[in-house]
């Protein structure tokens, strides 16, 4: 028998893992609250001039990722542009794992418009077979969320987030182990989660296409070749699951990092220098909402010309507050700056970071001068979390002053829609429908 | 000053010890789940919950659990150790205001009403309406709706002609739609703040 038409397996779903995939995530959630978005094409990510995500409406145009913002107003010139709205996208993710958790209590919050389900063993309780769990997954997330989500439904994670890009919009992909290879020999390399444009276009000197031609490799050679992570995709495309969900709504975070492009790009030391510590004050914020302290940091300025220079340092303790890192910050962009060039943006990123409820103090440590400082960040903390971000500063922010905002960092509609006793920093977490009643 | 205890967070990890063993634990083990050094330790604890009825001493001095800690799932918040606060346990049959409005979470929405359309039913332009999605409209409900291309809120109505929307406003009339009509919502609470 030809090796094409032979299964791998004969079962259909000893394990059943669904991946939920937002359609155009940013986009929908947008079209959901203002209905009259709906059919039309739009995009966010006006704030940063580019397109975070084009509505499918948008797509059809050739309008999407990558794409820049003039050119794709001269596709379309009456093109919906919208600054981002993170807060409410936000809730309609939550929402959405909300919903996936009826299903089911295993889920993963993979990002933040997709997740995977384990729904194994479900079908019992539903009555139901697992295409038609997912289906009632899609249609609840419609109806409640009015978005549409594409799902793949197979043995493992890989299969099945395959599965949800083989279909989309609001498609409902479900690969059976004995569909397995059939399913495969119509995916292409790249369409594989994990393997990365090197590893395909390495793949695809030795011939390979398709991901069935990947299975059907020599495990011995995949192990050799691309080593623990090739080998797991191998399994995993194989029917064995091998990755396994991470259920934890909250993941430990890596790392903190901000970076502010300016309305102009300018040479002016002071002003670069309070921008950049805008920055650390920003992502130091991040980081105690977090309840982190930080023992690296990096800095780094882009030029006007895109050329981008960065130093990093390691700490020789971990710090809470941005005060203490201040004089290290000052060093670090003394080496960096050049009084010839023009520069656009700065960029700073807090890593190494570590849990702060407990510590232990280090024998040489200044403890007291420690404290002191933790006193003050405490302090500081407090007040603008009472008055909002950034009402008290470092005095090098003064340099910021007397400049315009740039005209991309208006607010989106959410924020300046506010309801009674609202603030530009505080809304309800609810989502707001724009429609006129 | 006196030892603080959290006596909210060793219950929840009784409670939690109790679902995962199915029953209760010794001095030593309580002492891991509490996170002290010594045995001794648990006793402070202890003689506080048997005092609130949560734990009793059996007659060969065992801990076991009363059904306080079996049953019904209760949280207390901090006391000091030397007078227990009777405050925190009797509002625990309490609910805050978001539950009281907000039923399903998920599908839940706010709209600002800009029209007076539902005036006799006490809905004001300027009043937020809490707006409940995917579910199926039923004779009186107030809903959110499309009709033929045009946002409205209205009474939901049907007969044997078909669905009807009605104003609570004498000035305008019954809807019948024409050619399409999408529900956007049900609404289930109206929420008006004053100064």
């Amino acid at each position: 028998m030809n090796p094409k038409y032979s299964p791998l397996m004969l079962s259909s779903f000893p394990r059943a893992i669904a991946h939920v995939d937002g359609d155009a995530f940013f986009t929908s959630v947008e079209q959901a609250i203002h209905p009259s978005l709906k059919g039309h094409p739009v995009v966010t990510g006006k704030e940063r001039g580019i397109i975070a995500c084009a509505s499918y409406e948008a797509k059809a145009m050739g309008i999407k990722r990558g794409v820049s913002l003039w050119d794709a107003k001269k596709i379309y010139p009456r093109l919906v542009v919208l600054p981002s709205d993170y807060e409410t996208y936000s809730i309609f993710s939550k929402r959405m794992f909300e919903i996936m958790r009826r299903y089911t209590p295993e889920v993963e919050e993979y990002s933040i418009d997709e997740g995977f389900a384990d729904l194994t063993g479900m079908r019992q309780v539903f009555r139901k077979s697992y295409s038609d769990i997912a289906a009632d997954m899609q249609t609840v997330i419609q109806h409640e969320l009015n978005i549409t989500v594409s799902i793949g439904l197979s043995l493992t994670k890989s299969l099945s987030k395959i599965g949800s890009d083989f279909r989309k919009p609001n498609g409902l992909t479900p690969v059976a182990g004995k569909h397995i290879h059939l399913f495969l020999q119509r995916v292409p390399l790249a369409d594989v989660w994990g393997l990365g444009l090197n590893r395909v276009k390495f793949l695809q000197k030795y011939g390979l296409k398709t991901a069935w031609d990947y299975i059907n490799c020599d495990a011995r050679w995949i192990r050799k070749m691309l080593h623990k992570p090739g080998f797991e995709i191998w399994q995993e495309l194989r029917g064995t699951a091998v990755m396994p969900l991470s259920t934890d709504a909250w993941r430990p975070v890596a790392s903190v990092s901000k970076s502010k492009t300016f309305a102009a790009p300018s040479r002016d030391r002071d002003f670069i220098y309070a921008k950049l510590i805008r920055n650390f004050e920003s992502a130091f914020i991040k980081l105690r909402r977090h309840r982190m302290r930080v023992s690296e940091l990096s800095v780094s300025l882009r030029r006007k010309d895109y050329g981008e220079a960065g130093l990093r340092t390691r700490l020789d303790h971990a710090v809470t507050t941005v005060q203490e890192v201040t004089p290290i910050v000052r060093e670090l962009f003394n080496c960096l700056y050049f009084s010839d060039a023009d520069y656009r943006a700065t960029g700073v990123v807090l890593g190494r970071l570590e849990d702060d409820r407990c510590r232990q103090f280090d024998l040489f440590e200044d403890t007291a001068r420690i404290a002191q400082a933790r006193r003050v960040g405490e302090l500081i903390e407090n007040v603008n979390g009472r008055y909002g971000k950034h009402r008290i500063f470092l005095a090098t922010g003064l340099y910021m002053n007397g400049r315009k905002q740039h005209d991309r960092d208006q607010p989106c509609w959410r924020k300046t829609t506010l309801l009674k006793d609202e603030t530009v920093r505080k809304r309800i977490k609810i989502p707001l429908l724009d429609i006129l009643i | 000053m006196p030892r603080r205890i959290n006596l909210a967070e060793k219950l929840t990890q009784l409670r939690s010890f109790y679902h995962q063993e199915g029953r209760p634990p010794s001095y030593a083990e309580m002492a891991a789940l509490f996170g002290y050094a010594s045995k001794a330790a648990v006793y402070g604890p202890v003689e506080k919950l048997i005092d609130l009825g949560y734990l009793q001493r059996s007659g060969n001095g065992q801990i076991v659990f009363t059904s306080k800690i079996t049953s019904q799932i209760s949280v207390l918040g901090t006391i000091q150790a030397g007078f227990p606060s009777p405050a925190e346990e009797e509002m625990l049959d309490t609910m805050s205001l978001d539950e009281f409005l907000v039923a399903r979470p998920e599908a839940t929405y706010l709209l600002t009403v800009s029209g007076d359309s539902m005036i006799d039913a006490g809905i004001h332009p300027g009043d937020l309406v809490l707006v409940e999605k995917g579910g199926t409209p039923k004779q009186e409900d107030i809903i959110i709706a499309q009709v033929d291309g045009e946002w409205t809120m209205k009474y939901f109505g049907k007969d044997k002609t078909g669905v009807y929307l009605d104003p609570a406003n004498p000035a305008y009339s019954r809807i019948r739609p024409r050619s399409s009509l999408s529900v956007g919502g049900i609404v289930r609470a109206v929420i008006r703040k004053y100064k």
